[in-house]
């Protein structure tokens, strides 16, 4: 049992990595582009079936193909702000949550069109990795490391960069980064497009841990938002440590009781958080 | 304005009439079942715009949904209690579950998307918990109530039954909107959804309005889903309770447009009336088809018209008339 | 260099700014004063392109900017100092000023201007990678027109630099105002503050209500007896 548990709170580091990345990309569309990405797990659930389409049916090589998702989801982004966002920019915030709820249909059912109800997946043997009595799974353990460089890298790019610049410029106070000679759409643009493209780098690297089916997305984006309201939203150093403590506190749990239960207990931790911290865990006030 | 009135309510008489003679004039069982279903949405679809035309927009009702449909079926299954007391304890729970949730927001004062938000969240949680149930409720593969075909237990031979229980109960729905719009509430919560703060000065009980309305909705909420239950004799997460119900249920509200008092039933006619359409047209191997264009036509409608069919209708003739009376 | 013309602007159905002409020459220090609520802000920041106005011209070098996005402007050379000091909280010093350098323009001598500045704003040099939202009132308006002349602007604006600040640092600002137009820079300088203001400008416009109710250089303002009962206090 002591075992289990230690692996639980392994695993629920390893995953809190990659639901980091996640939930970065969440905070990132939230703080710039001020809107609450419903969808957002969704696009995991898409950027999987493209790495996986690219693979099975093109024949493309695994690396080469992920690299394709990432890409694809990027340019998914861009779409999503083109066509959906930038015509509500100026709607109430409702309505943009609702088109981005919507949404989630839309690209559920395209991919119970196109690719069935099934489970899809890659099979890839991974090694395990063993300390006397615990077990690593490699692929954990990839995903984990992969996704704290990336955060690495995205964090040197937010704060080495005049692109980056901007990005923090326009999520603090819109009008005058506009006077100081920064052209929001380009950033928004930017913002979308690396948000969508780290769902395709999630999916990445749920293909040799995951299978695949229409309604996979679904409990990403609760993940990510409970991660995202507990860390505080926009608050992208909250986000990444809450996302560990998320990934911890689920992954024990379900150990312990099921899969519900640590679910149930994450929206419950989300529900109160809004009504009592709407700042989040390490937010200040306003 | 007065003509726009008397226009709409000759019209409504004979759409009422029109819902009365219809089991009777169609012989096609098929097509008053379609109708039933219609019904039944449409008053749930109207209880849930009671709050979301005052700002209260809930992503949550399928926990009302599922409360209300779940209770009197599994009490009937297990302890062979008639549905007829069922839906009545469904009725309460939702009531209170409603009472506890609708206090703590307000009390909070959660607004907005971040209303929205949490009521998303309590829906996963209704989901969550009937899967965490699975020994009592069968978990996502749903459960189907024990038919007896009595009376007792509220099942009849007849189907038209309950076509006309939907009916009354949308006519009941439509009515006490109506009465809201005579109601001191209604100025009130128009002022509230305004500024909070300009209504409280005015001495209104913000939160008492908003709870009032909160049980109303949750309450009739139930007794669609227990009527639903009833009917299809079914029961299952994904289409009763959860997440994707509570949203189907606010974009029939939000097609046909939520501040009028025929939107929800014109959004739950097109949207029930599109998805048999495309399920017989195109066969169940393209179920997904009928939900990427009720999808999309979703996201067009929120983009180009938020204010719904009804609204964006009644906008045009106001339009209209203000020109003609310009003429005169 | 700078040429309004007819100028009407609205927030909504509400009228800002109405019929308003206003003209700069090169190497001038223009001023704008008014009661709280003229328009003055308006005005500013319809020239700057962070409003559109509903009719009127305003031309630049001889170029029409009215249609022109916000970054498009600063990027043809004309920066505002928006009012209060607003700089970017959650930014460091080193930020703030590196982002008034974002043009494409302006980047490339970047750090040569940097140099410039911290020389110009000393306090700032000793506080480069502190939070701009943990500075002083004063040391924030400094920042702002730091970072504006970050982007290497011909005009520049500034929008009640000495709101809220205390005498002795009211004087810094006005002495700064007089040092950049030494420099040769154009600037547009709104102000309460008359008294102070006058005695920098070469010329003085004064609106009321969005409507410009009278014009002319310093000594055309201190010898109207309106101007001096009610802006003037004397
Ligand atoms: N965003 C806005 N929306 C609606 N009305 C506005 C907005 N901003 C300003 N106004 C109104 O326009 C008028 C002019 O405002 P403006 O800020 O330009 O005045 P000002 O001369 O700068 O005043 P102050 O000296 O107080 O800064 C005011 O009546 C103000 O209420
Ligand atoms: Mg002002």
């Amino acid at each position: 049992m002591v075992e289990q548990i230690i692996m639980a709170l392994l695993n629920g580091i390893l995953l809190g990595g990659v639901l980091a990345l996640l939930a970065f990309g969440l905070n990132l569309i939230f703080g710039v582009v001020k809107i609450i990405h419903m969808a957002y797990g969704q696009f995991v659930m898409l950027g999987f079936y493209f790495i996986y389409f690219f693979y099975t049916a093109w024949h493309i090589p695994l690396l080469l193909s992920m690299a394709m998702g990432i890409v694809a989801m990027g340019l998914i982004g861009i779409l999503v702000q083109l066509v959906i966002i930038n015509p509500l920019l100026k709607a109430p915030r409702l309505n943009q949550l609702l088109a981005l709820a919507s949404l989630i249909i839309v690209v559920e059912n395209l991919a119970q069109v196109i690719w069935g109800a099934d489970y899809r997946g890659i099979p890839l043997t991974m090694p395990i990795i063993q300390f006397g009595e615990i077990f690593i799974r490699s692929s954990f353990l990839i995903a984990f490391i992969g996704a704290i460089l990336t955060l690495g890298l995205l964090y040197l790019f937010l704060n080495r960069t005049y692109l980056g610049l901007g990005i923090r410029a326009v999520a603090q106070d819109l009008e005058m980064a506009k006077g100081v000679g920064i052209n929001p759409n380009v950033i928004y643009y930017l913002t979308q497009a690396t948000g969508g493209a780290l769902t395709g780098l999630v999916a990445a690297f749920f293909i040799p841990i995951y299978t695949v089916h229409p309604h996979f997305g679904a409990s990403f984006t609760l993940m990510a938002f409970v991660i995202v309201v507990f860390g505080g939203m926009g608050n992208l150093l909250g986000g990444f440590a809450s996302a560990f403590i998320i990934g911890i506190a689920t992954s024990v749990t379900a150990v312990l009781s099921s899969k519900e239960i640590a679910d149930i207990l994450a929206l419950v931790l989300f529900i109160g958080m809004m009504m009592i911290r709407p700042q989040g865990l390490f937010g200040t006030e306003s | 304005m007065q003509l726009i009135s008397k226009f709409s309510r000759s019209g409504l008489m004979l759409l009422l009439i029109l819902l009365i003679m219809l089991p009777f004039l169609i012989s096609s069982s098929y097509l008053t079942h379609i109708v039933t279903l219609i019904l039944l949405w449409s008053f749930v679809a109207t209880a849930w715009a009671y709050m979301a035309r005052f700002g209260m927009v809930s992503l949550g009702h399928g926990v009302f949904l599922g409360i209300g449909a779940y209770f009197p079926t599994l009490m009937f299954n297990y302890w062979g209690v008639t549905p007829w007391i069922g839906i009545f304890v469904g009725l309460v729970v939702a009531i209170v579950i409603a009472a506890i949730l609708g206090y703590t927001c307000f009390r909070f004062g959660l607004l907005g998307d971040y209303f929205a938000l949490v009521t998303l969240a309590v829906a996963e949680v209704s989901a969550l918990v009937i899967m965490a149930l699975r020994e009592i409720t069968g978990g996502s593969l749903g459960y189907t109530l024990r038919s007896t075909g009595r009376l007792a237990d509220m099942q009849f031979a007849d189907k038209r039954v309950f076509y006309f229980m939907a009916l009354i109960l949308l006519i009941g729905a439509m009515y006490i909107w109506r009465r809201i719009d005579k109601s001191p509430v209604r100025l009130a919560l128009t002022a509230i959804e305004e500024s909070e703060i300009a209504a409280a000065s005015l001495g209104v009980s913000v939160i008492r309005y908003k709870m009032m309305i909160t049980l109303l909705s949750a309450a009739l909420t139930a007794l669609g889903g227990s009527l639903y239950a009833q009917y299809v004799t079914y029961v299952s997460p994904d289409t009763i309770a959860g997440v994707g119900v509570s949203l189907s249920v606010c974009f029939k509200a939000i097609l046909g447009g939520m501040f009028a008092v025929l939107g929800p039933f014109v959004g739950s006619a097109i949207i029930v009336s599109l998805e048999e359409y495309v399920r017989i047209s195109l066969g169940t191997s393209f179920l997904g088809l009928s939900q990427i264009i009720f999808g999309v036509s979703l996201l067009l409608m929120i983009i180009f018209m938020p204010r719904g069919i009804m609204g964006s209708m009644s906008m045009a003739v106001a339009k209209r008339l203000n020109r003609i009376s310009a003429r005169h | 260099m700078l040429n309004v013309q007819d100028l009407d602007v609205f927030y909504g159905e509400f009228q800002a700014i109405d019929n308003v002409a206003l003209k700069i020459e090169k190497g001038q220090t223009v001023i704008v004063v008014g009661p709280n609520g003229a328009g003055k802000s308006t005005l500013l920041r319809t020239i700057a392109g962070l409003l559109p106005p509903r009719r009127g011209t305003i031309s630049f070098e001889g170029q029409r900017i009215d249609r022109m996005e916000a970054y498009h402007v600063v990027e043809n050379g004309i920066s505002l100092v928006p009012e209060g000091g607003r700089v970017f909280p959650h930014l460091s010093v080193l930020d703030n000023l590196k982002v008034g350098s974002y043009n494409k323009a302006a980047r490339a001598k970047a750090q040569q201007w940097m140099k410039r500045i911290f020389e110009l704003f000393p306090v700032l040099s000793n506080r480069k990678t502190q939070r701009a939202g943990s500075l002083s009132g004063g040391e924030r308006q400094m920042l702002a027109i730091a970072r504006s002349l970050m982007s290497q602007p011909r005009l520049i604006m500034l929008d009640e630099p000495s709101l809220g600040l205390a005498p002795l640092v009211v004087d810094m600002v006005f002495e700064f105002v007089l040092t950049m137009k030494q420099e040769g820079y154009t600037v547009l300088l709104v102000e309460q503050n008359a008294n102070k203001a006058l005695k920098v400008a070469d010329y003085a416009y004064l609106i009321e209500s969005g409507k410009l109710v009278f014009e002319g250089r310093s000594e055309d303002f201190d010898k109207n007896p309106y101007i001096k009962t009610a802006y003037l206090g004397i």
